[in-house]
C-alpha cells in the first residue's frame, strides 16, 4: 500500500487511456506524456500500459507501506528517498516506511512514478486513467490529496530494468513541435500563417490536462469565420478571436468553435505533456512525406525496446 | 436535389476530415453524414469517428495505413454508401422546466423575439430535434436548429458555471450541457435528467441519430 502524504500541485492516476468515445463527448485522456509514462512502467518491470502516477509540476510525497519497487521518468523534480538523491529516469528498491518527495519540475512539467505491478484501480470505460471534468477514473476520479491510499496490484511482472544508452528523451524549456496543417489553415492571414512556424510562443498559466493557452504573435484569420462546432484531436492548434493559440492536450474538449490552425504530428504528441506554464513552444512545418518516416522510426526505436509500445 | 458530395481532406498525418458544405443546419446532410458516420464506426481501422453538424472527423493509425490509403477507404466507402435509412433514432422525450431560476436568459429571448414566455416555450417545445454531435464535454448534446424568432447569439464571456441539465441557445443551435460547466449559451431551461451519468448502467441517454423532444414541466420537478 501507498500513502499519498502530500497531493502535490496535481498528481493524478493515469494508464494509457480511453480511444474510441469522442463521439459522445469523451476524451481519450490517459498519460500526457505516452513516452516517459511507458519507460516508467518497463523500468519498473511491467506492461508498458500499467495504472502508474502522473505528477504535474511537483509536490508529491508519497510513503511506501510495503517494500516495492519503483521507477522515474518524466520531469527532473530532483526527487529523493528519506531525504537521499535518487535518479531520474531509473528504477529503485523502496523499503517499508520509505518517504518518497518529488520537489519542484524544472525542465518539463510531468514525471510519472510506475510501481511493479501497477497500481489496483477500477476501470472506468476500460481504463484506469483520472478525467478531472467528469470526475471519473483513477483514484475516486479526483487528483490524489493527503491522506489517500493506493493499493498495487499483483499484475505479473519482469525484473526492474536500466534504460541503455540513447533512450533517454531530453526534456527542456524549450518545446518543438511539428505539425501538418488542419482543416481551416487556409482560413489564415498570410502573416500569421508566418508567424506560426517562425515566433515562438510561450505557455500561459492557463495550461492543464485539458490544453495550453499560448502567448505569442497575435495568429488571426483573414475574414471573420462564422464556425459551427467542429471535431478536435490532441495536438490541434485552435484560434480564438483574441489571437491567442490554444493547443489542445489528452483531456481536452471533442469539439470546438474555432478556427484548427496547425495539427501536431503523432510522433511528437508525448511532448504536449511536458507543456509547463512558462514553457517556450515552436513549431516546425512538417511536410507530407516526412510523418509516416518519422512514426516508423520512432516506432521501431521504443518499440524494440518496450514490449507492444507506439506512439 | 441530391447533397453535393463532401469534401476529404487531410487533418494532420492521421486524421481525415469529411467535410459537407451547407450553410447552417441541413436536416437531409444530418441524416446522411449520420448514416456514414455508423458505417464507418462499423469498419475497424478508424480509432475514432467523430461526427458534428457538417463534418466528420475519422482517426487512424498512420503506422498501419498511410494517409493516401486511409484518404481512398473514405472514398469507397463513400461511393458504396447505400441510400440513408429514414430513422429518427430513439425518440427521447425531456421533461423542462423553462424559465424563473432554471432558465435565465429567457428574459433575454422575450425580449429579442418580442414573445410572451408561454409563446417560447411552446415554439422551442413544438417539434422535434435531432442530436446532430455530442461533446464538447460528456453529455452535451448539440442539437437541430431552433424555429428563426428563438435564434439568439451566444455570451462574448461565458458564465462561469452553467449547471448540468441546463438547456441553452446559441445562434440557431439548441443544446443540453451535460455537466456542470463553463458556457456561454443563451440558458432558457432545465431538466432534471442526467444526460451522462457515471453510476447508470447506460452511461449515456442519447447518441447522434436520435430525436429529442422537449416536454413542458411544472417547478415540481425538481423537488
Amino acid at each position: 500500500m501507498i500513502e499519498v502524504l502530500n497531493g502535490g500541485t496535481r498528481a493524478t492516476i493515469q494508464d494509457a487511456g480511453r480511444p474510441g468515445y469522442r463521439h459522445l463527448g469523451i476524451p481519450q485522456s490517459g498519460a500526457a506524456d505516452k513516452l516517459c509514462f511507458a519507460l516508467a512502467n518497463w523500468m519498473a518491470g511491467n506492461r508498458w500500459d500499467a495504472p502508474a502516477i502522473e505528477c504535474a509540476l511537483g509536490g508529491l510525497h508519497l510513503r511506501f507501506n510495503e517494500p516495492t519497487t519503483i521507477a522515474l521518468a518524466g520531469a527532473e523534480m530532483w526527487a529523493q528517498i528519506n531525504g537521499q538523491n535518487v535518479k531520474n529516469f531509473s528504477a529503485m528498491r523502496v523499503e517499508k516506511g520509505d518517504i518518497l518527495t518529488l520537489s519542484f519540475a524544472r525542465d518539463g512539467c510531468r514525471a510519472y512514478i510506475a510501481i511493479a505491478g501497477g497500481l489496483k484501480i477500477a476501470e472506468f470505460m476500460g481504463s484506469a486513467s483520472t478525467y478531472l471534468p467528469a470526475e471519473f477514473g483513477g483514484f475516486e476520479g479526483r487528483a490524489l490529496r493527503t491522506g489517500d491510499t493506493l493499493a498495487i496490484s499483483n499484475r505479473p511482472r519482469e525484473a526492474p530494468r536500466k534504460i541503455p544508452q540513447g533512450y533517454t528523451p531530453r526534456l527542456s524549456r524549450h518545446i518543438v513541435l511539428r505539425a501538418r496543417s488542419a482543416a481551416e489553415w487556409e482560413t489564415l492571414d498570410k502573416p500569421s500563417q508566418r508567424h506560426l512556424f517562425v515566433s515562438p510562443f510561450h505557455a500561459s498559466a492557463a495550461t492543464d490536462r485539458m490544453g495550453s493557452r499560448l502567448r505569442g504573435d497575435r495568429i488571426k484569420t483573414a475574414k471573420n469565420l462564422s464556425m459551427t462546432s467542429s471535431p478536435l484531436l490532441p495536438g490541434t492548434l485552435q484560434v480564438p478571436p483574441d489571437g491567442q493559440p490554444i493547443l489542445m492536450l489528452v483531456d481536452g474538449h471533442c469539439t470546438g468553435g474555432y478556427p484548427r490552425a496547425l495539427q501536431i504530428i503523432r510522433a511528437d504528441l508525448w511532448l504536449l505533456g511536458q507543456i509547463a506554464p512558462g514553457s517556450q513552444v515552436s513549431f516546425r512545418r512538417c511536410f507530407t512525406e516526412q510523418p509516416p518516416q518519422i512514426l516508423q522510426a520512432r516506432n521501431s526505436f521504443y518499440g524494440g525496446l518496450i514490449d507492444g509500445f507506439a506512439f | 436535389m441530391s447533397i453535393k458530395a463532401p469534401e476529404i481532406r487531410r487533418y494532420g498525418d492521421s486524421a481525415i476530415l469529411i467535410d459537407y458544405d451547407v450553410p447552417g443546419y441541413s436536416d437531409r446532410v444530418h441524416t446522411r453524414l449520420n448514416h456514414l458516420a455508423k458505417t464507418l464506426r462499423a469498419q475497424t481501422i478508424w480509432q475514432e469517428v467523430v461526427p458534428s453538424y457538417k463534418s466528420i472527423l475519422c482517426v487512424f493509425d498512420l503506422s498501419a495505413l498511410s494517409l493516401d490509403d486511409a484518404c481512398k477507404k473514405i472514398d469507397d466507402t463513400l461511393k458504396k454508401l447505400s441510400r440513408s435509412p429514414r430513422t429518427k433514432g430513439k425518440v427521447i422525450e425531456i421533461p423542462v422546466v423553462y424559465g424563473g431560476r432554471y432558465g435565465p436568459d429567457m428574459a433575454a429571448i422575450k425580449k429579442s423575439s418580442g414573445l410572451t414566455q408561454s409563446e417560447v416555450i411552446d415554439l422551442h417545445s413544438g417539434q422535434d430535434y435531432r442530436v446532430c454531435m455530442m461533446g464538447f464535454i460528456p453529455g452535451f448534446c448539440f442539437l437541430s436548429e431552433v424555429p428563426k424568432a428563438l435564434q439568439h447569439p451566444r455570451y462574448d464571456t461565458p458564465r462561469a458555471s452553467v449547471p448540468a441539465g441546463s438547456v441553452g441557445i446559441a445562434g440557431w443551435q439548441t443544446g443540453i450541457y451535460g455537466l456542470d460547466s463553463p458556457g456561454g449559451w443563451q440558458i432558457i431551461g432545465r431538466t432534471p435528467l442526467k444526460l451522462f451519468d457515471k453510476t447508470r448502467e447506460n452511461l449515456f441517454l442519447m447518441e447522434a441519430g436520435d430525436t429529442l423532444r422537449f416536454i413542458p414541466s411544472s417547478k415540481a420537478l425538481f423537488s
